[in-house]
């Protein structure tokens, strides 16, 4: 027994020390996170940051005129009613003996001859609920909320702390294009070509200080900061005009007859004029939130009662471009694709689509500005699969 | 050894967790993607679609009158089928006083109007010439083109109903309705003296024209492909035999089937040329069809039990019909010149009256259960059964031409319990009653009229 438990204990103890010695709870060195960063030049990350090129968009308000004539008028359905086919009477196997005499058409409660334009008889239409309107109202929300999500002067310039450096400012204008005043850059040029610190000097704050070291002076801003309100500018074109709508209605409407959508034209031939030429879009990418936000805000107004059982099998992917105020453009909305029916079941799906994307968007979607490169284009797949009845 | 179960653990691990990182991490991926932003949406609702009708614009003062009860009665179409939803016109902005004149969409997309209808009506002696547009107010575009109709006074609402039948068209993207009629047994008196004739009416209640008088118990009436004839069956004879009639001249004939048998359940075939009905002889029941050209006779069904209710598929190759040869009524597909029949409705209850759509999709039934009787619809495997309507007595459904609505006999509870046609959408919304000045049974819907 004392044998057994010697050669035990050795067993155990050598064991604990193989497995100590040995290196069984040695790890492989933990591979070292390697995080890859690129160095671009200022013009390169301007370039990256500044607003793609938009959109083209080949159709125009054009198409909403109204047409001065009706179009091709089809062949108009002559109502004969009372004038039914010629029926071919089948040939009856055994003599069938005619109806002895057809019944008299007794007393016709409801003759159906109308009378013209006499007594007519009224059809019924069915009443809507006495809240009819007052549903109605919340939707309308005419014209403020515009005017609360901008602010309709234009945006004032960046403010100054922004900077990093007032003092530096002055200096930073190798292209000349700065309004400030040369006596500025005259009284800081100086201070460059000494390599001396200055003195402390108590200065007036007004008066740009000179440079601790030149070599912030000779360095050029990347341009990425001051571009940054571009895209917003052609946002403002929409707030401004639509403060003078009403009152300047009635010339305007002769040439467009949607105000809004003819504003939303010229926003997005605006943005396709402003976009240069950086075709990749940046920053963050929308979170999850974002996104759900969005597809909320589209989902409220798409109506699928009206669609045909045929459409309600048509998952449609629906494109569209966004002002950088969150709305979309209406010229710009088009069927990218679409799978589960046939044309005429896809045409409906879009239209669909279509009105609940301009619809929910006429107020602007929840979408977080200073993320537009990520969602200045929207393909947005509607799948009513949930929507079918079963 | 050991070496290699070292080596061994940490590649197994990698194996095991990095397709998992990398499916956590795809999702990071896709978001930071390059291109247009992607989302799907997959939940809507269902509402009906706002629209507006204004009164259509006469063009003279003659025909203004029919400016109003044009734009009324397609308001009734439209609203009536639980898809649209007319905004009234006093809440209107807009007025159109000119046909030609742009729309001003920004007014009907204040009051939320999706669809607008705007028309004109003249009239010159008794033809009314009725042009008509539709517009998406939203998208700020016309739906389609312009049409116009010309007809007589008389007509007008034959013209409302075709004006409607294209917007729903266009918007809903089915097939229209609105101008089609339903034949239907209109019942009066108490339920122990009922009295029964047949009448014929626009879908929605209007133009009721009676064909038969009351004097003979009257059944099942069906109309044919063409909408001219009338199948029925009448007691008229002391027996059931099957009548046709003529709807436009109200003349009538009896169908030779076979003397001493009663006949009854008929309907057409789709090409009209054949006429399937059922007969009992010697206490059994079967299913027979007839050539209305030569009169030959075939039986389709050769069986102890009962088979009746026929009716033939869209394309004439099949028949659906009710049969208790399992023990309980159940619905039956068989080939339209008989043969082997497969039994297609498997839950409890029992199934009768099956109607086959003019779509060819789905089967209409009656199904009773538990003391309740149901219309339900069915794919013709027998698969996706769901029940439409439930009360003390639904029975005996037909189609809309364009195979979307239903309509059928409720009758409702006790002595004075009164007969009446409903309709209701294959969705299961929409239950709403038909107008009829009496009680209304047994209805049959045309094809849309031509």
């Amino acid at each position: 027994m004392q044998t057994g438990t010697a050669i035990s204990g050795i067993a155990h103890v050598g064991l604990v020390v193989w497995v100590i010695v040995g290196g069984f709870f040695r790890s492989e060195p933990e591979p070292v996170t390697v995080t890859e960063v690129s160095l671009i030049s200022a013009e390169e990350y301007a370039a990256l940051s500044a607003p793609r090129t938009g959109p083209e968009f080949t159709e125009t308000p054009g198409n909403l005129d109204q047409p001065e004539e009706l179009a091709p008028e089809e062949p108009a359905p002559q109502v004969t009613e009372e004038t039914p086919p010629e029926r071919q009477d089948p040939v009856a196997p055994e003599t069938p003996e005619a109806a002895p005499e057809a019944p008299p058409v007794p007393e016709a409660p409801q003759p159906p001859e109308p009378e013209l334009s006499q007594d007519l008889p009224e059809p019924t239409p069915p009443e809507p609920p006495a809240n009819d309107t007052a549903v109605l109202t919340p939707e309308t929300r005419p014209e403020p909320a515009p005017v609360d999500r901008q602010a309709s002067t234009p945006a004032p310039p960046p403010p100054p702390d922004a900077r990093p450096d007032p003092v530096t400012e002055a200096p930073v204008s190798p292209d000349g294009l700065d309004q400030e005043a040369p006596e500025a850059r005259d009284a800081a040029a100086p201070e460059e070509a000494t390599d001396q610190p200055p003195e402390p000097e108590a200065e007036p704050d007004p008066e740009p200080a000179p440079p601790a070291t030149a070599a912030p002076t000779a360095s050029r801003r990347p341009a990425t900061r001051p571009d940054r309100p571009r895209p917003s500018a052609p946002a403002e074109a929409p707030v401004e005009t639509a403060q003078p709508e009403t009152p300047s209605e009635p010339e305007p409407e002769t040439e467009s007859p949607d105000r809004s959508q003819a504003v939303d034209d010229a926003v997005a031939a605006a943005l396709g004029q402003a976009g240069a030429s950086t075709p990749a879009p940046a920053g963050p990418p929308l979170t999850g939130g974002e996104r759900e936000a969005l597809r909320v805000g589209v989902s409220q107004c798409w109506s699928v009662g009206s669609l045909s059982s045929a459409a309600l099998a048509t998952t449609v992917v629906v494109g569209v471009a966004m002002t950088p105020d969150g709305r979309p453009v209406t010229n710009s909305i088009r069927l990218v694709s679409f799978s589960g029916g046939d044309q005429t079941a896809a045409q409906q799906a879009f239209d669909a689509a279509r009105r609940a994307i301009i619809r929910c968007g006429q107020q602007g979607y929840p979408l977080p500005a200073e993320k537009y490169e990520q969602w200045r284009d929207i393909e947005m797949t509607f799948n009513p699969e949930n929507m079918q009845y079963r | 050894m050991r070496r290699a179960v070292q080596s061994f653990l940490p590649a197994a691990l990698t194996a095991l967790i990095l397709p998992i990182m990398m499916a956590l991490t795809a999702p990071t991926t896709v978001s930071a993607q390059q291109g247009p932003l992607r989302i799907e949406i997959t939940d809507g609702v269902i509402e009906p679609m706002p629209f507006a009708v204004p009164d259509f614009v006469p063009q003279s003062e003659a025909a203004a009158e029919y400016g109003t009860s044009l734009a009324r009665v397609i308001a009734s179409d439209l609203s009536g089928t639980g898809l649209f939803r007319e905004i009234p016109a006093s809440a209107h902005i807009s007025t159109v006083s000119d046909f030609g004149a742009p729309v001003q969409f920004a007014d009907w997309k204040t009051i939320n109007a999706q669809a607008l209808i705007t028309g004109s009506v003249a009239l010159s002696g008794d033809r009314l010439t009725v042009q008509f547009r539709i517009y998406d107010v939203f998208s700020g575009v016309e739906v389609g083109s312009g049409l116009q109709f010309v007809g007589t006074t008389e007509g007008w609402r034959r013209m409302a109903h075709k004006v409607a039948d294209t917007v729903y068209s266009r918007i809903t993207g089915e097939a229209p309705y609105f101008d089609s009629r339903v034949v239907f047994v209109s019942e009066s008196g108490p339920k122990n003296d009922r009295r029964k004739r047949l009448a014929v009416m626009d879908y929605d209640g209007a133009n009721i024209q009676y064909l038969t008088d009351s004097n003979a118990l009257v059944l099942a009436p069906r109309f044919s492909p063409t909408g001219d004839r009338v199948l029925y069956t009448s007691y008229e004879s002391g027996v059931p035999r099957i009548y046709v009639m003529d709807v436009g001249q109200v003349q009538r004939r009896v169908l030779e089937t076979q003397e001493g048998s009663m006949s009854f359940a008929p309907r057409f075939s789709p090409n009209g040329r054949t006429v399937v009905f059922s007969q009992a002889q010697g206490g059994n029941t079967d299913i027979f069809s007839m050539d209305l050209a030569t009169g030959a006779r075939t039986r389709l069904t050769n069986a102890p039990s009962i088979e009746t209710a026929p009716s033939y598929s869209p394309d004439g190759s099949q028949i659906v019909f009710e049969s208790d040869r399992s023990g309980g009524q159940q619905l039956y597909i068989m080939p339209a010149g008989g043969g082997e029949a497969r039994r297609i409705s498997s839950g409890a209850g029992r199934y009768g009256t099956p109607v086959w759509s003019p779509r060819g999709d789905l089967i209409a039934f009656t199904k009773q259960n538990n003391g309740r009787f149901h219309i339900g619809v069915m794919r013709t495997d027998g698969t996706g059964e769901r029940l439409l309507t439930a009360s003390f007595l639904d029975e005996g459904p037909t189609w809309s031409p364009n195979g979307r609505v239903i309509m059928f006999t409720r009758e409702s509870q006790g002595t004075e319990g009164r007969a009446q046609l409903y309709s209701v959408d294959i969705s299961g919304r929409n239950l709403k009653p038909v107008p009829t000045p009496d009680g209304a049974s047994d209805p049959a819907w045309s094809p849309l009229q031509q």
